[in-house]
């Protein structure tokens, strides 16, 4: 009841964001956190939940922004009709390479998801259908409504907003699903869970599969707030990096951990890079840098696991002293 | 065969010489601790420019250059271990990139704070000219770099199998709770292999200083090139490392005097996803 | 309970933000935005615009009576608005497109900037512009040359620079002027990155020589940031084109003569288009042994006491650096902005398009060798050219070419080191 009530506070006032602040450009750092938001929670589900740390995961955020700007320049319909598309190709894309990959323990995973991004990205910027090395852009002015072109942030705020809430609502349907049981069980231990009969191959596909189709919806949705993907934007290494850390700094395997991560970073970046950005001495990276590493040092399970923590302990606070403190050492 | 080919293949092999001799410092890391360093390209980087100080200040080439950046990275490993490694690799694997990346990004922009983008390069006297072998012809500087990265993979192979330093290493990489039963410290045998992974990617650094470009971005564009030669060598394998650099050199030159220079890199990520299906745990990695 | 330090971070971030806003209410100053690559891959060419930037602010702020007759130069600020002062808001794109659309609306609308220019890297250019016709801000490109910038109907975009259907002219010219003159000019081969620079330009370079009856006779593409350019090499090498174009950034043009010295490798001639050429760490790491490469250039020191000579000398007291062409052109385009606004004699956005629209700019107005600025109905500035320059001893470009704008005459073959 109490967290129920909670949950419609926060979501109240994320409602209300952008008309207390409402100038452009702080609309504008609203919807890039909830965007991020969407990706990281999208990588969450298998990074987090399933324990695979996948560093490829822009190959289905660019099919996403691929499909949507391509749907604009090949057929010139609405980059919206690209959705369905870029979700059908990631999750092809995620069975061809999550059979052979997801059988690799650890750190195997994390580098053959790097090098398939990376293929992705060459493969891309030698193609000219798909705009080669100049990149697809979408609708320089929009038709319509549905080019969803606008210059105002707020109505992509909203909309980003409601497909956040249905990714956290999957995730969460997901984590009380058998399949969310499962992959707890193969988080712990996989040996263990196969043995006890959990088809641990299977589920780690889907889990993979479900993560590749939300993902490319984040990448539909980048390319039409910003109007263009190229291959660095689309497909470059550095966007599977932030979702990672967004969710690693969030929380990596909760629920909102993703969200708390891009809340922090989003505006960190943006508002580091607008105060120092303009000296050109590369200072916003040094304070970023040493942002990320401190966290990861005092913090290593997240700022939202810090919290849960240190809530737990103010409330058994009376009766567990003892117990408490030591499980809060880092 | 023409003799065009063999060019292709000396100079692929020299190539991957220099890729085998930057990686060595990261799957030795890896293997040993299980801990993937995403500031590994930084490092390099970071050699490459204590090879640019010694010259602009010192007048100096590699001769003295190279040792010194192998001393002041190999310092510098140890600090960075026991000031963040040491804990984040307690913690989850996505901890242990988070804090790489954010040093990563610390490290390179700490440079071109300094330095300034630029890019830089040591003069071609330093170590100059170009050998001329029946008409194969063979840059000095690639050549050195090429001899020195047979002999790091040598000694640090040899280390590992054939001194105590290695047996403790390795059985701290083991298992580190046994190891620590038996009267070896897992935190000074971990900082010792961060000192020699850190002071072999200075050393690499700069020996690539005296024929590449030196900016703070660099790193970025070897990086990669690293992990994937580690992980076709198998994590933790010296002499995996080496085959896996000197293979992908190759296939990486002779496709792109073949089939053209913006293939190469989609032959050799698509031929490691292949190798990968069939054998995980890489050329010589353990199972 | 964890939601409230969610909202709390959120609340957070735009206080400071909102604060971070709040600097804005000055007279007598025009704002102006210029949004480029501070840091990234590409941080050298984006911090040598930011430094010509800052020249030309204050060649137009304080009185510089010895550039003579030099637009904006003879009294501090801007005549039109009664001697007001011009700033430059600069923001970092971080090479990437998103970043560069972020800070470009952030420059609209926090800082309320009257124009922008910008943003080096033609897709983030793409980006950047498209938030300022949005919002019916003027943005002046004076490097980006994609071709597409200009074809998208944009009323507030224009570019001052040559684009690559501009370079096709000089070079062909250039080639049958050398023929004329006894060099052999009849293969030419283009080696060229996989960027979009690269690419665009390459393909522009082959169908303009492809409809003027000379076909390119190879074309060697390479991934940009290169580790090894051998083959590549070694493929011109093999197949010996009389002339090689060269479209390079700064990297690989360094990598490229290294590795053409090591493999003993001259063509009879080398163009290059540019950039990477043009970078002043090219010329001082590598220019000794690139001796003779001819550059398309639209930038030319003069002669000593010239409004270009001194502008080259203020950007070498502040980088010490030479001044490149892509600097120049950035700070071209950033003259011709100002003298826009100056003539507006407003910083409405409206009148700056009007007078941009008015634009006409004759070569002695310039610090740069275009044949003067007028924009069409697209915004491209239909007099842009460029000359051809070459490093003959390895230090200093010279012009060579065309004729009349000659310091020296070209030297063939290429020299090398």
């Amino acid at each position: 009841m109490r967290r129920l009530a909670w949950l419609s506070v926060a979501l109240a006032l994320v409602i209300a964001y952008p008309l207390l602040f409402s100038t452009p450009f702080q609309q504008r750092l609203g919807a890039l956190v909830l965007l991020y938001a969407i990706a990281a929670s999208a990588w969450n589900i298998v990074g987090g939940y399933a324990g695979q740390v996948s560093v490829g995961h822009v190959v289905f955020f660019g099919c996403g922004a691929y499909a949507a700007m391509g749907a604009y320049a090949h057929f010139a319909l609405s980059p919206m009709v690209g959705i369905p598309a870029g979700i059908l190709f990631s999750v092809v894309i995620a069975a061809v390479v999550g059979v052979p990959t997801l059988r690799l323990s650890g750190h195997y995973f994390s580098m053959a998801t790097i090098a398939v991004a990376e293929l992705a990205r060459l493969i891309v910027t030698n193609t000219d259908y798909l705009g080669a090395a100049v990149g697809l852009s979408g609708p320089t002015v929009p038709r319509n409504v549905f080019d969803l072109s606008f210059i105002s942030a707020l109505p992509y705020y909203y909309l980003f907003l409601a497909i956040l809430i249905i990714t956290l609502g999957i995730t969460w349907w997901m984590t009380n699903s058998r399949i969310g049981f499962y992959l707890r069980a193969i988080k712990d231990s996989e040996r263990a869970a196969r043995s006890l009969g959990a088809p641990a191959s299977r589920t780690k596909l889907y889990a993979y599969m479900l993560s590749a189709g939300l993902t490319s919806v984040a990448g539909a949705l980048y390319a039409m707030m910003f109007g263009f993907v190229d291959p660095e934007s689309g497909l470059g290494i550095l966007i599977s990096v932030k979702m990672l850390i967004m969710a690693a700094l969030g929380g990596a395997g909760l629920l909102f951990g993703p969200l708390v991560g891009a809340a922090i970073l989003v505006p960190l970046e943006e508002i580091s890079n607008s105060l120092l950005g303009g000296k050109g001495a590369g200072l916003t990276f040094v304070v970023y840098g040493a942002i990320i590493v401190l966290i990861a040092r005092f913090q290593p399970g997240g700022i939202l696991d810090l919290i849960k923590r240190r809530l737990e302990k103010y409330r058994k606070a009376p009766e567990t002293i003892v117990a408490a403190g030591t499980s809060h050492a880092p | 065969m023409s003799f065009v080919i063999v060019q292709v293949i000396v100079g692929g092999l020299l190539l991957g010489a220099v890729y085998a001799l930057f990686s060595s410092g990261l799957t030795l890391v890896w293997g040993m601790m299980n801990v993937v360093n995403f500031a590994h390209g930084d490092f390099v980087m970071l050699g490459m420019y204590v090879a640019y100080l010694v010259y602009s200040l010192l007048g100096a080439g590699p001769l003295i250059g190279a040792p010194l950046a192998m001393l002041v990275l190999a310092t510098l490993g140890v600090v960075v271990y026991f000031s963040l490694i040491r804990d984040i690799m307690k913690g989850p694997m996505l901890a242990q990139i988070l804090g790489t990346f954010g040093l990563a990004l610390l490290l390179r922009y700490s440079v071109f704070w300094w330095f300034g983008a630029n890019f830089l390069t040591l003069p071609e006297n330093v170590v100059g000219g170009t050998l001329d072998l029946f008409g194969i012809r063979i840059q000095a500087a690639r050549l050195l770099a090429g001899i020195v990265a047979l002999v790091v993979t040598l000694g640090l192979h040899l280390l590992l199998t054939r001194t105590s330093l290695g047996s403790k290493m390795l059985a701290v990489a083991e298992d580190s709770t046994a190891a620590q039963l038996m009267g070896i410290r897992p935190d000074s045998m971990q900082a010792v292999a961060w000192a020699i992974a850190a002071g072999a990617t200075g050393l690499a650094g700069a020996l690539i200083a005296t024929f590449f470009y030196i900016v703070p971005t660099v790193g970025e564009t070897l990086a990669i090139v690293a992990f994937v030669t580690v992980s076709l060598g198998g994590f933790g394998s010296v002499p995996g490392a080496l085959v896996a650099g000197l293979l992908i050199g190759v296939i990486e030159s002779l496709s792109g005097y073949l089939i053209g220079a913006i293939y190469q890199d989609i032959v050799v990520y698509s031929l490691f996803l292949g190798f990968l299906w069939f054998r995980p745990q890489g050329l010589m990695g353990k199972s | 309970m964890k939601f409230n330090h969610v909202v709390g971070f959120l609340c957070a971030a735009a206080v400071s933000l909102a604060l971070a806003g709040q600097a804005c209410a000055q007279d007598k100053t025009v704002k102006i935005g210029a949004v480029f690559p501070l840091s990234g891959n590409a941080a050298s060419a984006g911090n040598h615009a930011k430094a010509a930037l800052e020249v030309a602010m204050d060649i137009i702020n304080n009185a510089h009576p010895e550039l003579g007759n030099f637009p904006l130069a003879k009294n501090a600020g801007l005549a039109g608005l009664g001697g007001a002062k011009v700033e430059v808001v600069f923001a970092d794109n971080q090479g990437s497109p998103a970043t560069g659309q972020n800070q470009a609306l952030r420059l609209i609308t926090e800082e309320k900037v009257a124009a922008l220019t910008g943003a080096y890297q033609s897709g983030i250019t793409l980006t950047a512009s498209a938030i300022a016709e949005k919002y019916g801000i003027p943005f002046l490109t004076g490097e980006s040359v994609a071709a597409n910038l200009t074809e998208r109907g944009f009323k507030w975009f224009f570019r001052t620079t040559p684009i690559a259907s501009d370079f096709v002219n000089v070079y062909h010219d250039f080639l049958t002027d050398m023929k004329a003159a006894g060099a052999k000019t009849d293969n030419v081969a283009l080696v060229h990155d996989n960027t979009e620079y690269g690419t665009s330009v390459a393909n522009t370079l082959a169908t303009g020589f492809k409809e003027k009856g000379q076909p390119i006779a190879l074309d060697v593409a390479y991934p940009s940031n290169a580790t090894d350019l051998q083959s590549q090499v070694l493929q011109l090498k093999e197949k010996k084109p009389d002339v090689v174009i060269m479209i390079s950034y700064t990297s690989d043009a360094i990598l490229f003569a290294k590795t053409s010295q090591a493999q003993d490798y001259k063509p009879p001639m080398i163009i290059a288009d540019d950039s990477g050429y043009s970078d002043p760490s090219f010329i001082k790491s590598v220019g000794k042994i690139s001796q003779g490469v001819f550059n398309r250039s639209s930038w030319s020191i003069g002669p000593a006491g010239s409004p270009t000579a001194i502008i080259a000398k203020l950007y070498k007291e502040k980088t010490g650096d030479e001044m490149d062409d892509t600097a120049g052109r950035e700070m071209q385009g950033f003259f011709v902005l100002v003298d826009a606004i100056d003539r507006a004699g407003s910083s409405d956005p409206a009148k700056i398009q009007a007078a941009l629209k008015a634009t006409d700019l004759k070569p002695e107005q310039l610090m740069m060798g275009y044949k003067g600025v007028k924009f069409d109905d697209k915004g491209q500035n239909i007099l842009a050219s460029a000359v051809i320059i070459q490093l003959q001893d390895g230090e200093n470009y010279v012009a060579v070419w065309p004729k009349a704008n000659a310091e020296k005459a070209p030297i063939v073959p290429y020299k090398g080191w």
